[in-house]
């Protein structure tokens, strides 16, 4: 009896095998054109990470209102995106479209998650006109798996009227490290409970977005072009940590910094109690919504002036999955016209048409010509194991600036990081 | 009896009293503050550094709760999902194990012991290192991101404990009153329904909370089957309100949300104790 | 009587040749019966359980010798997956980190244990009173529990770090979580509070089954206290300890709950447990094959850790 059982549990295990092997292929339609060229109908669901939560609905009623098919938004928490969307794509229960982080790209282009869309892509007429760093994000083996949606870029937001208490000039931001560290410390003598700068000390998707481009300006990078070498242990990197470590020592940031995994850091700045932070485009919303902090945006320095940022935001792709694959179509190509990137605009989401950053989102802020100036010269690192190296809150780089900033040993920090990065290159996705 | 009872007191009695006091203060400590931080005002919830008293009586953390503010799902549904799910697998777990305690203690046949044997074995592997083929097998069937599929997989967790506690009981019990039953004419599943199982009520009292606090609690296995949001159990749900939106965490709602998890299993437990403990104690004694 | 002669009505066994025949064939007839209707009610059971649980034990062997990405192409690798984790930083450090735990709380846990147990011995309904508060932490899951402590030690705003602070032992803006020492001090206390009433639960039980007469005739005798618990109490209570011990040690080795949601693996990775480990090999970095090899090692270091406890421990029936 036990023999047999056991038979029984191995041919299933078998069986599973070969499932699984084949699973990836779905059994429905691939075409993205509906039917006979009539429109579009049915309903989809979309999944989109919780920092998009302020305008997706606004987005979704509007596509409602004048379109027969009909959208459905569901809101994944941004850090278990990856796990989630992963995890349902491969039992078959994931979302018709979902709003990815761009850097996720690549990985879920290659496994095979993402329908492929470059003949329709080709076919829209404001093609020239998407953010070239999106664009390279969902290109993978020369196809198109996604397009650009919302644009997102990292600067500097300094509390003007924390700078003037400290005697520092809000009209002229820092630009370069020491200046930033002096404006640090000046702002902490204002008092117990003010800091002069703080970073999520635990999150590793904050830091490739805000410290990388401290790297990136000072001539460096963490990662080669093709993705396939970790430059962790750069000269520039060294730097800009140390710089970061100074920081730390000095005192001008809080203890709570070194196990922030994102979520007290913008709420510190939101209160008033933190000079400086490096955040993107989303956090204006945030501010401008609450009233309540006059904020000036610089970009971010490298160690002796020039300026980078993090190109990033969101790609909006169909699943391979989809069961109405030209409602989720439908949908995404909206997504990017005029309409819906006008909508973006309007509130304060920076938009990936070129054509409209200058048009409609520079001129309703002055501020904002500092994102569109960002996202015109933004970096991206391109790679399949992004969220295994960069993303993930105990991967290299989170723990390398971690033990870096707020232990001791940068270079031990970086070499242990720069070990482990190039392991997880190596082995792949 | 007093050089006995002086015997079995090693600690003067103020002592004993002091002492039990001082930590009985201290095992509640954590639950004034659930309880507290939950009825402060939202405002007064934030403050820092916190307030030892709340200075108001305010619902609005449980407000925020319940409307859609934080997190995106309902909390109401995901407090459903709970309920759902644990009284589903208490159901189940309760009908099965009394079943199979019955048929392995009183209804022998070949190759029972070696089964019951493995059942008993399943203690010693733990799910935690299962639930990466389990996952597997769950999808194979369709049950991922399916409340039925964690209903089943919390009731295959609670069988071993609930079939050895209800054999336990079945066994202990005098075979005379089950005989007396058949000899009146009863059919075997009759005799063990209505003559043991009254007898055997304990047993099951002691499974169903077992069971329910087991599935209740369960964090792990739901955090990895479930991927919507509206599935979630309470204690993913309290996972999600950490992460906040957009970054800021609100601890008043997340307390308040820890309140609403342990307030059931707190007045189950005061309810019905001698039960649990009873089964608890049952159970470990082989 | 009557439940003998059932139990030896089985086929070709029958040891009174002078029952006559009738009888016999009835009572063959019913324990046949008797014995499907055994099986048929045993096997709900037993079929959950075999889907759920034994598949998937034997699934996760098989995995265990594949590459088996949860998107993209699996293959066949042997031990190459077991050959990967003894050279694994990540999860060398995390078993290592489990057994720290293992060691630090085992011992904490029982000597709390056994002081409770000791404290709420004293009859009386004041004693039933303290066990019932010293037990309610049992119910409370691990994820209301971590949150909760979480909120209490939290820089500036936690209510435990807040009295300590008025009692001159901290200050508000210190951050417990980022030093290794103070978190896992934190996630311990949190741990100790939670499980410490089901230990005194069990152990009062053991110390009840010790008859007082051994206990007052030591008295006597002349010995003093720590010698009557030393002689008398602590062997008689050996079978209870190796229980104790036995799922005490088996709940650290298996830790999860409490450090994904106090301190998330850190400061820096270093309070990632072994399941940890598995979690975020298998669930985010989606690599299911190593995460079942490691489960399987996970599985054979259990069993051999409490086989041996119970080995050591169950030898205990001599006064």
């Amino acid at each position: 009896m036990k023999r047999t059982k056991l038979a029984a549990a191995l041919a299933l295990a078998a069986s599973l095998t070969l499932t699984a092997t084949g699973c990836g292929g779905s059994s429905s339609s691939d075409s993205l054109q509906a039917s006979s060229g009539e429109e579009a109908s049915g309903t989809i669901t979309l999944w989109a990470r919780d920092s998009q939560k302020g305008f997706m609905d606004i987005l979704a009623d509007a596509y409602n209102k004048s379109h027969k098919a009909q959208v459905q938004v569901t809101i994944v928490p941004s850090g278990n995106f990856v796990q989630k969307f992963g995890t349902a794509s491969a039992g078959g229960s994931g979302p018709d479209v979902a709003s990815i982080d761009l850097v996720y790209l690549p990985y879920f282009a290659s496994t095979g998650v993402l329908q492929d869309i470059t003949d329709e892509a080709s076919k829209l007429p404001y093609k020239d006109k998407l953010s070239p760093s999106h664009a390279r994000l969902s290109t993978w083996e020369d196809k198109t798996y996604a397009l650009p949606f919302t644009a997102e870029a990292s600067v500097l937001f300094y509390n003007k009227e924390l700078f003037q208490k400290a005697g520092l000039d809000p009209a002229k931001p820092p630009a370069n490290y020491e200046e930033i560290l002096n404006a640090a410390k000046k702002i902490r003598a204002l008092g117990p409970d003010t800091y002069g700068f703080t970073m999520a000390g635990q999150c590793g998707g904050c830091n490739i977005f805000e410290f990388t481009p401290s790297v990136w300006a000072s001539g460096g990078d963490v990662l080669s072009a093709d993705g396939k070498t970790a430059k962790l242990d750069s000269p520039e990197v060294t730097k800009a940590l140390t710089f970061y470590k100074q920081m730390h020592d000095a005192g001008v940031m809080p203890e709570a910094a070194k196990t922030d995994s994102g979520t007290a850091q913008p709420a510190l700045f939101q209160a008033g109690k933190v000079g400086m932070v490096v955040l993107g485009a989303f956090f204006t919303q945030t501010l401008n919504t609450d009233k309540k902090i006059d904020y000036g945006i610089a970009p971010i320095p490298g160690e002796n002036g020039g300026s980078a940022s993090f190109a990033g935001g969101d790609n909006i792709a169909v699943t391979t999955g989809s069961k109405n694959k030209p409602a989720a179509w439908d949908f995404v190509k909206w997504a990017t016209g005029d309409e819906a990137q006008t909508l973006l605009a309007k509130n304060s989401i920076v938009p990936v048409r070129t054509d409209l950053v200058k048009s409609v989102y520079a001129s309703a802020d002055p501020r904002n010509e500092i994102f569109s100036k960002a996202l015109e010269t933004g970096k991206t690192p391109y790679s399949v194991v992004e969220n295994k190296l960069f993303n993930d809150n105990n991967g290299p780089w989170a723990t390398m600036i971690n033990e870096a900033v707020f232990g001791g040993d940068v270079q031990a920090a970086q070499q242990k990081a720069q070990q482990a990065a190039q392991q997880i290159i190596q082995t792949g996705p | 009896m007093t050089s006995l009872q002086s015997s079995l007191r090693p600690v003067p009695r103020a002592a004993w009293w002091i002492i039990n006091i001082s930590l009985a203060a201290l095992f509640l400590y954590p639950f004034w503050v659930v309880v507290s931080q939950s009825i402060k005002s939202p405002a007064e919830a934030a403050a820092a550094p916190p307030t030892l008293f709340p200075g108001t009586f305010s619902w609005g953390n449980f407000a925020k709760l319940f409307t859609n503010e934080n997190g995106g799902a309902g909390f109401i549904q995901q407090l459903g999902n709970s309920v759902l799910v644990s009284i589903g697998a208490t159901l189940l777990t309760i009908v099965l194990s009394t079943l199979a305690g019955y048929g392995f203690a009183r209804l022998r046949f070949r190759g029972s012991n070696l089964l019951f044997f493995a059942t008993l074995a399943t203690f010693m592997i733990p799910f935690q290192a299962v639930i990466t083929p389990l996952y597997l097998v769950l999808h194979q069937i369709g049950l991922t991101n399916n409340l039925v599929g964690l209903m089943l997989v919390y009731t295959t967790f609670n069988l071993p404990f609930g079939i050895f506690l209800m054999r336990n009981s079945f066994a202990a019990l005098p075979s005379s009153i089950e005989e007396a039953a058949l000899v009146d004419g009863c059919g075997v599943l009759r005799a063990m329904v209505r003559v043991l199982l009254p007898v055997a009520i304990p047993g099951v009292i002691s499974t169903a909370l077992f069971t329910f606090f087991a599935s209740w609690n369960e964090f792990f296995a739901a955090l990895i089957l479930m991927t919507d949001q509206s599935k979630y159990t309470l204690p993913v749900a309290l996972n999600v309100l950490s992460s906040g939106t957009f970054g800021t965490l609100d601890w008043g709602a997340l307390q308040a949300g820890v309140a609403v998890t342990i307030v059931p299993c707190i007045v189950i437990y005061v309810l019905l104790q001698k039960y649990y403990v009873g089964g608890m104690l049952t159970g470990a004694m082989k | 009587m009557a439940h003998n002669t059932l139990m030896t009505a089985r086929p070709g066994k029958s040891g009174r040749p002078s029952v006559p025949p009738r009888p016999q064939r009835r009572r063959r007839t019913l324990s046949t019966s008797r014995s499907r209707l055994g099986a048929a009610v045993v096997s709900p059971a037993l079929i959950l359980l075999t889907v759920f649980f034994f598949l998937p034990v034997v699934l996760m062997l098989w995995m265990s010798l594949n590459r088996w990405p949860l998107l993209g192409k699996i293959s066949f690798i042997g031990l190459g997956n077991y050959a990967a984790a003894f050279q694994d930083q990540d999860f060398l450090r995390a078993a290592g980190f489990t057994l720290l735990y293992t060691l630090i709380m085992t011992p904490l846990l029982l000597v709390i244990g056994i002081a409770l147990a000791l404290l709420i011995r004293r009859p009386g309904k004041a004693s039933r009173v303290f066990q019932s508060i010293y037990f309610l932490p049992v119910v409370v899951g691990f994820a209301a529990a971590g949150y909760l402590w979480l909120f209490m030690a939290q820089p500036n705003i936690g209510p435990m770090l807040d009295l300590l602070t008025r009692g001159g032992l901290a200050s508000h803006s210190d951050n417990w979580f980022g030093t290794f020492a103070t978190a896992l001090g934190i996630v311990c206390a949190m741990v100790v509070w939670k499980v410490a009433g089901m230990q005194m639960l069990l152990l009062n039980s053991g110390l009840q089954s010790i008859p007082v007469e051994l206990e007052e005739a030591a008295r006597i005798d002349g010995a003093s206290r720590t010698q009557v618990f030393r002689y008398i109490i602590l062997p008689l209570l050996r079978p209870t300890l190796a229980l104790v011990l036995v799922f005490s040690v088996a709940g650290s080795l298996l830790a999860f709950d409490q450090f994904y949601i106090m301190t998330s693996g850190g400061p820096a990775n270093q309070t990632i447990t072994a399941v940890y480990h598995i979690y975020r090999v298998s669930f985010q970095g989606f690599q299911l094959g190593y995460g079942a090899a490691l489960s399987a090692l996970l599985m054979i270091v259990l069993a051999l850790v409490s086989a041996i406890q119970m080995l050591i421990l169950r030898n205990s029936d001599h006064n």
